[in-house]
Order: C-alpha cells, then structure tokens, then sequence
C-alpha cells in the first residue's frame, strides 16, 4: 500500500528547457518518513510541491510521468509567512481555517484544533493576531494547521528552519509519532543531523534526479560527505582522516572511540 | 574612540501593545566583534534587530549605534552605518534583478554610479553569487534570497552588521560561504550581531554568545564557553551543537566547538592513541 507514488516524473517550470526533476520513482507509504537531501537547488522543494499537487496546477510547467495520491495530503513550505490564511484574526481560527474548510462539524474541529496546538504547545497563542507571531511561534502555527486537517501524507519542507534547538527536537519527536500513527511522511531539511533519529530512508537528490537512496547510514559515507550532505560526526571523522566506516551520531562516535 | 563602540543598548524596554518583548537589556559591541544572539522562539532576538534598525524605538532606555542616539532617527539615517537582513528576508528584495538589489542600498546613500558598481561588484564576489546576479530575487529559493539580502547589506559596507537567521534552510556549502563572507567582514573592522538558531553556525563563525530569555539578558560569554556546557543551554531552551556536545562526550582537550579545530584535535589524539 502507498500514499504517494510518483512513477518516473519529470518536471519543467514554465520556461524552462532544463528539467526541475528527472525520472522521479518513489513511494511513501502510511508510517514510513522519507528524507529529500540535496545541495541547495537539487529539486527536492520541487518534489513536495509535485507531491503536493501544487505542482504544475499552481505554479505553472509541465509534468510528465504519474503522480498517484490516494490520500488527503498538508504541506509546510519553507516560507511560512506566507502560507497565513489572511481570513483569521486569532490564531485558533488560523488553525481551524483548514479544518473549517473541510467542512467538518464543529465538534470535530474544536477537538482537532485544540490537540493541535497542545502538540505545537502554542496553546498560549490561542488569541493572539497570527500576523503579530514572532518566526518560529509562526512555523508552531502553520504546522498545527496542517495538522489539524488530519492529512494522511504529511509533505514538510524545512520544517523547522525557523525553531529554536529545543522546538526542533519537538517537532522532530512529533514526525515520529505522526509516523507511529499511520501518516506517510516526506520531507526535505538541511538539518542533515536530526535524520539519523527520524528518517526511516534517505533520497539523495542531485540536479532534479535521484543519486542514492537508502537507509541513514548514507548520511555517512564518503560521497555523501563530499558532497557536504553527511552528518556533522561524519564529516569531522572525516576530516580528521580517521578509518571508515564514519560514526553517524555523537552516541556512535563515543561507541567507536572507546 | 580607541576600541570603539559598534552599538550599546541601556537599559532598553520595549512593548508591542501589552505583550512585553524587552525589558532592562543593557550590552555592548565593539567594532570588530562577532556576537550571536541567541535564545528561544519569542525571545524577543528580532525586536532586537528592529531597534538596531530603527524600525521601532525604545519605551525605555536608549540604543546607540556608535555614538548616534537612534531615539530621533529613522531606518534611512541609520542605514549609513547599519547592514541588515530581516527574518523574513522576501520583503527586501524588489529589484528586478538580483545585482540591481544588491546595488540599491549604496545607490539610495547617493554614492556615484561607479562605486556602486565596485561595492556591488565586490559584496556579490563575497558570497560567490555572480551566478545569480542576473536573475530575479523571486527565482531564487527563500534561503538564497537571504544570501542575496546579505550581499544588499555587505555592499553598504556598513561598521555594524545585523542579521536575522540568515543560514534558516542554507545546505553546508552556502553556510560556510556566508561564514566565511561574515569574517571577512568582521576583519575589516564592522561589528556583526547575529540572530541564528544554528549553533554549529554560531560556533564556526561567532564568538561571543549573548542568550535572551523572555525578553531578559539572560547570558553574555563566550560561545565555547556556553555551547560545551549542556547545563546551562538547557534552561535556555537550546542544545549543544554535534561538534561541541562530541567535544565533552569524548572529552577532547581543549573542548573544541569549530569542526577545524575538533578535527585536529581529534587526529591528534587517534594519532597519539595508535602510536601507544
Ligand atoms: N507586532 C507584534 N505585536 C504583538 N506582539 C509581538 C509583535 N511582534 C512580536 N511580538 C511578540 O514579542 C515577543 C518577541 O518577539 P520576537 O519576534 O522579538 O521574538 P524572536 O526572539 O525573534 O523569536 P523567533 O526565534 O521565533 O523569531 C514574542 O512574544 C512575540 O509574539
Ligand atoms: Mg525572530
């Protein structure tokens, strides 16, 4: 079973000759987190706005290939400003904009918005202006959003670039358990560090293809580090010209070092 | 002035309505220094940057940039000694292009049309973006349009440097160009005040760590200091960067917290290791 499938995808944004992404195979199914990795530029921002069906109905081009999606699908861009619904005056109907759209009851929308923002623990935000949130009180709300559609496919792109260290640890714990709940997750993030602890399988995308693909422990092999795309540890053990295989973790560093 | 003062806050409070976003904040910069603003989403970091950048002003307390009160100027006249890049950086780019951009700032100075070229010439160098030049900001992904906000700001060759994350969704190699652009730009003698949430940034780049915490100067020390001591991040809502948390769990000497540094330090000791 899969909640996304894309079968051999190409894209082209409008007026382009250069294709954005090249023979794209790839599933995610329900409980499986997929990680997009790439140099700034490799398509992986493109892939989720493909998977998200915002690409090409929204922003223009040609797709060829198949894109099936047999699911409800929430997307959080990279750039959360601009994603407010400009319709919600608090922030509690900034989160039920969505739900409220679905055309649920309101019960079912009260009980969704509200574990939303326990989740975001942005429960205190409940009636503040959206449009007077600091950066990364802003990314709490547009992920809750997402979150209280109650989407099958959760597509994150850079999820957490406007968190603080501790907030992004939350938001990585909650991708856990959105997984463990059944949700299909993909998502792109620079913050190569955090996979190892959350991804279940790394897409290394290069120039709009796939390169390799795999479990994390590609995070930590020499092309990837080459590339500037391995974990930080990897890199160092790298760096220093100490044996491979590279230690992935800090926890896994310590167990080579002893 | 000897060692000169880049940028003093005292005893600065600030209000948006009734939330409180600032009280008591009292710090110094010097020119040259490279400091990193640190602390929790709602700190009050880019309240910060907005008094630096005259965007708002105090309800208490001043805010100089060098020895200009920012009470009674306006973002324009703070322009010729102030750089910046906003959080949310898209708002600043309106040009057609990004080299046009970049060139706005020192052309609204009034400079003539040839040192615009050259400092244009010179901050797109600085961060290797020529590349880009030709293209419009809107074609750029959001995280190279805060390089390119950068380059806007570098090319006002300004003595104080503020910026609000301006690594969010940067891959390695862009990270450590801007590292490396900011050093530069420090070496000439500019202060740099920095907002991130990256702290291995922050450790490659930076070296002095001031933490707000609800809006209080909560610590003010340096960043190899903060960063190795997990105990008293913790509090402040941040956590060690892999580098330095591997620094204490290995218990390097020295405690390194820069991956250079870490990586000598660590050959040397694998080396010393082997040979006994
Ligand atoms: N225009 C505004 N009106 C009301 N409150 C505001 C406004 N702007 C910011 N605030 C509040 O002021 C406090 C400080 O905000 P600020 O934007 O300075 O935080 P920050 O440290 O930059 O956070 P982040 O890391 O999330 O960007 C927050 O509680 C925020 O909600
Ligand atoms: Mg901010």
């Amino acid at each position: 079973m899969r909640t996304l499938g894309l079968d051999d995808v190409t894209f082209w944004y409008p007026a382009t000759a250069n294709p954005a992404l090249e023979n794209i195979t790839l599933d995610v199914g329900p409980g499986d987190i997929v990680a997009l990795v790439g140099r700034g530029g490799a398509g992986a921002s493109t892939l989720l706005l493909v998977a998200a069906g915002l690409a090409p109905r929204v922003t223009g081009g040609r797709l060829a290939g198949t894109v099936s999606r047999g699911a409800r699908a929430g997307i959080v861009l990279p750039t959360p400003w601009t994603q407010l619904s400009g319709m919600a005056f608090t922030v509690w109907d900034e989160v039920a904009f969505g739900p409220a759209n679905l055309g649920w009851p309101g019960h079912a929308i009260t009980r969704h918005v509200d574990h939303a923002l326990e989740r975001l623990e942005i429960v205190p935000l409940a009636s503040r202006d959206p449009a007077t949130l600091s950066g990364g009180e802003l990314q709490r709300v547009i992920i809750a959003g997402i979150l209280a559609m109650d989407p099958d496919l959760v597509l994150l792109d850079e999820p957490t670039a406007e968190l603080d260290p501790e907030g992004a640890r939350a938001v990585w714990r909650l991708v856990r358990s959105l997984a463990g709940e059944g949700k299909a997750v993909l998502l792109a993030t620079s913050d190569v560090d955090a996979l190892p602890d959350v991804a279940d399988r790394i897409v290394w995308l290069e120039q709009g293809s796939v390169r390799a693909m795999g479990e994390p422990s590609l995070l930590a092999e020499d092309a990837l580090c080459e590339a500037g795309l391995g974990t930080t540890v990897a890199d160092l053990w790298r760096a220093a010209a100490l044996p491979a295989p590279y230690p992935l973790t800090v926890v896994d560093a310590v167990q080579r070092w002893r | 002035m000897a060692l000169s003062r880049a940028l003093a806050f005292d005893g600065v409070a600030f209000s948006y309505g009734n939330v409180a976003a600032l009280s008591d904040v009292s710090f110094e910069v010097a020119a040259g220094e490279r400091v990193a603003l640190l602390g929790r989403n709602g700190a009050g970091k880019s309240t910060i940057v907005r008094l630096v950048t005259g965007l708002v002003h105090p309800d208490a307390g001043s805010v100089w940039i060098g020895d200009w009160d920012t009470a009674d100027l306006a973002p324009e006249d703070l322009a010729r000694r102030v750089g910046s890049v906003f959080q949310h950086a898209d708002q600043q780019l309106f040009a057609r292009t990004l080299r046009e951009d970049v060139g706005f700032g020192p052309r609204a100075l009034g400079f003539p049309a040839r040192e615009v070229r050259r400092r244009t010439d010179e901050a797109l160098d600085a961060l290797d973006l020529h590349a880009h030049a030709e293209q419009h900001p809107y074609d750029l992904s959001p995280a190279l349009r805060k390089v390119g906000a950068l380059a806007g700001a570098l090319a006002l060759e300004p003595s104080l440097l503020v910026l609000d994350e301006p690594t969010a969704g940067l891959d390695r190699a862009w990270r450590a160009r801007v590292a490396d652009a900011l050093r530069e730009h420090a070496e000439r003698g500019a202060a740099l005040l920095v907002v991130t949430h990256d702290l291995a940034f922050a450790a490659e780049t930076l070296e002095r760590g001031i933490v707000l915490d609800r809006g209080r100067l909560a610590c003010d020390e340096p960043l190899e200091r903060l960063l190795t001591s997990a105990e008293r991040l913790k509090p402040l809502g941040l956590v060690p960067p892999p580098i330095a948390a591997l620094s204490v769990a290995l218990d390097l000497p020295g405690r390194p917290v820069r991956e250079r540094d870490a990586a000598h330090t660590l050959a040397r000791v694998a080396g010393g290791r082997s040979a006994s």
